[in-house]
């Protein structure tokens, strides 16, 4: 927000001006902060580069606009475009020999020893998401948006909605609401049948809906403290296999790959999380923290702790670094690969987001403002690290003389900057 | 969902919202006393378009999601 020359003002008269802006802030989230006597813009821009060591490069564009009304009400869109390149995991077993894949569009791809095989790709994705606030009844807040988002083989479209209302003279804020999206997936090269050598089932779009609820409370603790609780349910059904995702066939001796089936998963998912919050004020400086505990019916389970600390230097500048970790169970149909021969299970994947694994997070936002240009910019660094079962107790064979899981290293760079005029 | 999970869940849910309740109670935070809580890094979310870009990758990257808000995209990516 700029405020532009003021005059001196009295310390009751600050204390008023304060008051009045909390009093505004606590009623609206997120982009509040404006004058809410005049029309005003946010401007939220920042674009993410992202690279894993010899697999996915991602560069995205982010740009967020936001009109300000003088009743309180606010619209805002959002536009993202993704550029996604590189390689991800077929879910295939390394081995002693090189391995070869093919891929939807019919490529062979050659994996080396001992590698995890690999499967590469290339995609845009654009996403527009839009959003209506409204301020109802003095307490009473309406929210409402869509979006909708393209990529080569699969399409969002989605709608939610929230309605928040402040209690005990606005320490208190209840927060309730729920959305659905009815996304397709059509595979390039078609859909395979799951557990299948790679047969076809058709070739047209798979549907999947996905619906979500949520209920939040919000408490002023203190005038330094305020803390949130937030509970969500996420219903999904329809296609849920990753269509481009293998799980190797095992030698029952030897433990060598022998061949894959296509994987497959169960058509619905529900999953509940909860999710505790909290923000500090020191002096000057600030302290974020969440915790969230994460279930589902398809046997994963997850604990997240993620905590920031914005340390103001002088100049209008801040250091903020972050630290999150996050640890998962496997689901129940997670493998490493299935014995050639035995009796096929109804699902089966192996794709390590659904195995067990722990991710470590460590980043620095460096934030300033210049004399210059108007507007807060911002610089953030962050290095992600996953961990896997990379010798599972079950392994057979030769394979449990291989890392079956080998760490994964992801940088990402942001560069974001934000003006309200 | 597990029986027990769920329970463990409820229970520390109701602790939690006893927790923030107690705390309300204890200390009225006056409206001319929230100048603090006006400021924006005092929020949840104080930079939307880095918090979308987080939930993106974490979505993408990990077998969990959801938590502060509903809504949101799809992707192919999980």
């Amino acid at each position: 927000m700029q405020l532009g020359v003021s005059k001196p003002t009295s310390p009751l008269r600050s204390r008023l001006s304060a008051a009045a802006g909390a009093l505004l802030a606590l009623g609206s989230p997120a982009v509040s902060h404006g004058d809410a006597a005049n029309p005003t813009w946010h401007v939220d821009a920042s674009t993410l580069f992202y690279g894993e060591r010899s697999r996915t490069r991602i560069v995205e564009p982010v740009v967020r606009v936001t009109r300000l009304f003088p009743d309180g009400q606010s619209i805002s869109a959002k536009l993202a475009f993704d550029t996604m390149t590189g390689a991800t995991p077929s879910g295939a077993m390394p081995s002693g020999r090189v391995q070869t894949t093919t891929t939807a569009s019919g490529h062979v791809v050659t994996s080396t020893v001992g590698d995890i095989p690999l499967l590469p790709f290339r995609d845009t994705r654009a996403a527009l998401d839009v959003e209506w606030q409204k301020p109802i009844l003095g307490t009473l807040r309406s929210t409402i948006g869509g979006h909708v988002s393209r990529e080569k083989d699969y399409q969002s479209l989605g709608a939610n909605a929230k309605l928040s209302v402040d209690l005990m003279q606005r320490l208190t804020t209840v927060t309730v609401g729920a959305g659905t999206n009815r996304d397709s997936v059509f595979p390039i090269g078609g859909t395979p049948v799951g557990l299948s050598d790679g047969t076809i089932l058709d070739t047209g779009s798979q549907a999947k809906r996905v619906t979500d609820g949520m209920v939040g409370l919000t408490r002023v603790i203190t005038r330094r403290w305020i803390a949130a609780v937030n509970v969500s349910r996420t219903l999904e059904s329809g296609y849920l296999t990753e269509p481009y995702k293998v799980v190797s066939l095992l030698d029952r001796v030897n433990g060598l790959p022998s061949g894959e089936l296509k994987e497959n998963r169960p058509s619905t998912r529900n999953r509940t999380d909860v999710l505790g919050s909290s923000v500090y004020h020191f002096t000057d400086d600030v302290l974020y923290s969440s915790y969230r505990y994460y279930w589902d019916d398809w046997g994963v389970r997850s604990h997240t702790i993620d905590m920031k600390y914005r340390h103001e230097l002088e100049d209008n500048r801040y250091v903020q670094p972050h630290v999150r970790y996050y640890a998962q169970t496997r689901a129940d149909f997670f493998t490493f690969g299935l014995k050639k021969g035995a009796p096929l299970p109804a699902y089966a994947t192996s794709d390590y987001r659904l195995g067990p694994l722990r991710t470590v997070t460590l980043g620095l936002t460096y934030g300033f403002r210049t004399d210059y240009v108007p507007g807060e910019f911002s610089i953030r660094g962050e290095y992600m690290r996953q961990y896997g079962d990379g010798y599972p107790k079950d392994a057979i064979g030769t394979m449990s003389t291989m890392d079956l899981f080998p760490p994964v290293g992801i940088a990402t760079l942001v560069l974001a900057y934000t003006v309200d005029f | 969902m597990r029986p027990r999970t769920g329970l463990l869940m409820q229970a520390l849910l109701v602790v939690a919202l006893l927790g923030l309740g107690a705390g309300c109670a204890a200390t009225r935070v006056k409206p001319w006393d929230r100048d603090l809580l006006a400021e924006k890094k005092m929020q949840f979310n104080p930079s939307p378009s880095e918090s979308d870009v987080d939930q993106h990758i974490y979505f993408s990257k990990e077998g969990s999601t959801g938590g502060s808000d509903v809504g949101g995209g799809g992707c192919g990516c999980n």
